[in-house]
């Protein structure tokens, strides 16, 4: 530590007072003596919490089920003050390396301004359930209409009960956005509808088409959701996304089903066609 | 005043002495929280905890000796800060545990479907082709998870778990006797897919290691879809038409409830998930 080497014999003498020497010596003594309290206090302290925690026995803390509470129960409302704090931030959150491509997470807020982070995400997965909504909401109309032609009960159940599940999800992500002070958002992701909806449901002249264009969106949302737990910050956020992207898969097998193929094709999830927060919700 | 190095030097050491003793009480104290992390990692730990504890404590460190602005600990502070931030000394023991308990549960689903298909209803002459091939490709899938979830495991510095989870195994093996038809193995195919799924769903969130949650989550969302594939087939059974469970099924015949049974909550629970040590490999 020393600067000065012992047993030098090429010291040489130095001009300093013997006043300025010890006033020196004294700072950098106070100096010393002033850091190891704080040390030492902060060292007990973490000593007590770590010893807390270890008290609280292994009951609190030995199963994942203990947390279902947190997860389903205030996992979305805690969340929205959680991702508040992603979502505030001026800094850009990792990107996007998937297969779909890499984009900046930010969305556009509905309420006027450039959300970022964990809330980008959030606004991306509110305007897919809500484009999810409206294309069920579409079909069961054209359905009713008769512009299908027979329709199997069992193919109303799964749209009715589909629509159903999409309008929880994004509810529950615009939970997430008004928790965190942001609007809600009632549009959709006009890139999809755009690129993909508009142009496919306006050759849809039966069930199967209906049942392939629901699987496109069925896929995209799961790739989306997939994607973005590699992405999302916040615990809380992972969380929600992790209860509804199954329920988007099991959609998946179930359309897949209906159309013929093999339910579950894949023996892991895909990320491939995963949407991006640079999409447009409007 | 002039004032030569000898002098100097004297009062130089007196200070190193007085920095000794100070480190040495301080050492003290941080080989004993060193012994409580390394008896952590020995037990049980819970990952979220054992993050927060780690955040906490890099907090506490930081906040100690940065804000005592000792010249004398910085370093020392510094390794502290390190140490207790590190994944390694709160969350990968977790980590670890949740994924060989991962592997553990496909192990298990691995052999449960290897012994269904020496059933004659399953896997023999009389077993429908649909439900012989599903449970063929699932098996494989569910190999493929196991690999998966070793790899992770390794990845960390765990050790592969090969063996099944023993809590499952228990229901498994007193299950044997009941499986005399399709129904009770689809049923048991149902609880084991279920709790697999719900159980990773649990711990995407809770793992620390960001490639163990993207595995995690990669898989979580396939078991979902063999949920609900073996609740339409086995909704299917119920209803006395197991000739429907074709691909692709005959659509204007199947009973309205086979649209949606095969999913019937908007967001995956996680009742059924498995504790984290359940499978760790001991």
């Amino acid at each position: 530590m020393s600067m000065f080497r012992r047993g030098s014999n090429h010291a040489a003498a130095i001009n300093i007072s013997e006043a300025e020497l010890t006033a020196m010596t004294a700072d950098l003594d106070e100096m010393h003596q002033a850091s190891l309290p704080a040390l030492r206090e902060s060292v007990d302290e973490w000593k007590q919490l770590h010893s807390d925690l270890r008290s609280k026995g292994a009951a609190v803390v030995q199963t994942v089920a203990n947390r279902r509470q947190f997860l389903l129960g205030t996992g979305v409302l805690l969340g929205g003050a959680a991702l508040a704090a992603c979502g505030s931030s001026s800094k850009s959150a990792s990107t996007s390396t998937t297969a779909a491509g890499g984009g900046a997470t930010t969305a556009p807020g509905s309420n006027g301004g450039k959300l970022t982070g964990d809330l980008a995400i959030v606004v991306l997965a509110a305007g897919l359930e809500n484009l999810a909504v409206g294309t069920y909401d579409a079909g069961i109309k054209a359905a009713t209409a008769g512009k299908l032609g027979a329709v199997p009960p069992a193919v109303v159940t799964f749209a009715t009960t589909a629509q159903a599940h999409h309008k929880a999800h994004a509810a529950a992500w615009n939970a997430v956005l008004t928790g965190a002070g942001k609007s809600a958002v009632t549009g959709v992701d006009m890139t999809v509808k755009t690129a993909v909806v508009d142009p496919t449901f306006a050759k849809v002249t039966d069930v199967a088409g209906l049942a392939k264009l629901a699987l496109t969106l069925e896929d995209v949302a799961a790739a989306t959701y997939l994607n973005g737990i590699g992405l999302i910050q916040t615990k809380a956020g992972i969380e929600t996304a992790a209860t509804i992207q199954p329920v988007e898969l099991q959609h998946s097998a179930i359309l897949n089903f209906v159309l013929g193929q093999y339910p579950v094709p894949n023996a892991f999830g895909q990320t491939t066609g995963a949407r991006v927060p640079t999409d447009a919700i409007g | 005043m002039s004032l030569d190095s000898r002098a100097l030097e004297e009062r130089i050491m007196e200070s190193q002495d007085l920095h000794s003793d100070s480190m040495h009480e301080t050492r003290t104290t941080l080989d004993e929280m060193v012994e409580l992390g390394h008896e952590d990692r020995a037990s049980e730990i819970d990952p979220h905890e054992g993050r927060e504890v780690a955040q906490e404590a890099s907090n506490l460190v930081g906040r100690g000796v940065m804000g005592g602005g000792a010249l004398a600990a910085a370093g020392f502070g510094a390794a502290l800060v390190g140490l207790m931030s590190s994944p390694a000394f709160a969350s990968e023991a977790g980590d670890v545990q949740m994924l060989q308990t991962s592997a553990a549960i496909e192990n298990l689903a691995v052999a449960t479907y290897t012994t269904a298909l020496t059933l004659p209803f399953i896997g023999g002459a009389t077993a429908l082709p649909v439900v012989k091939a599903f449970v063929t490709t699932t098996m494989k899938q569910h190999m493929d998870h196991a690999k998966a979830f070793n790899a992770a495991c390794t990845a960390l510095g765990g050790k592969a778990q090969n063996e099944p989870d023993p809590a499952l195994l228990t229901v498994v093996n007193n299950a044997k006797p009941t499986l005399t038809g399709p129904a009770p193995v689809v049923a048991l195919a149902i609880q084991l897919e279920t709790g697999a799924a719900e159980t990773y769903v649990a711990y995407t969130s809770a793992l620390a290691s960001l490639n163990a949650r993207k595995v995690t989550a990669s898989i979580m969302g396939i078991e979902a879809q063999h949920v609900a594939v073996l609740r339409a087939v086995q909704a299917l059974v119920a209803a006395g038409h197991p000739e429907l469970i074709t691909l692709p099924p005959p659509l204007d015949k199947l009973p309205a409830a086979a649209g949606n049974v095969g999913f019937p909550d908007p967001f995956f629970k996680t009742d059924m998930a498995r504790p984290a040590t359940e499978g760790a490999v001991k």
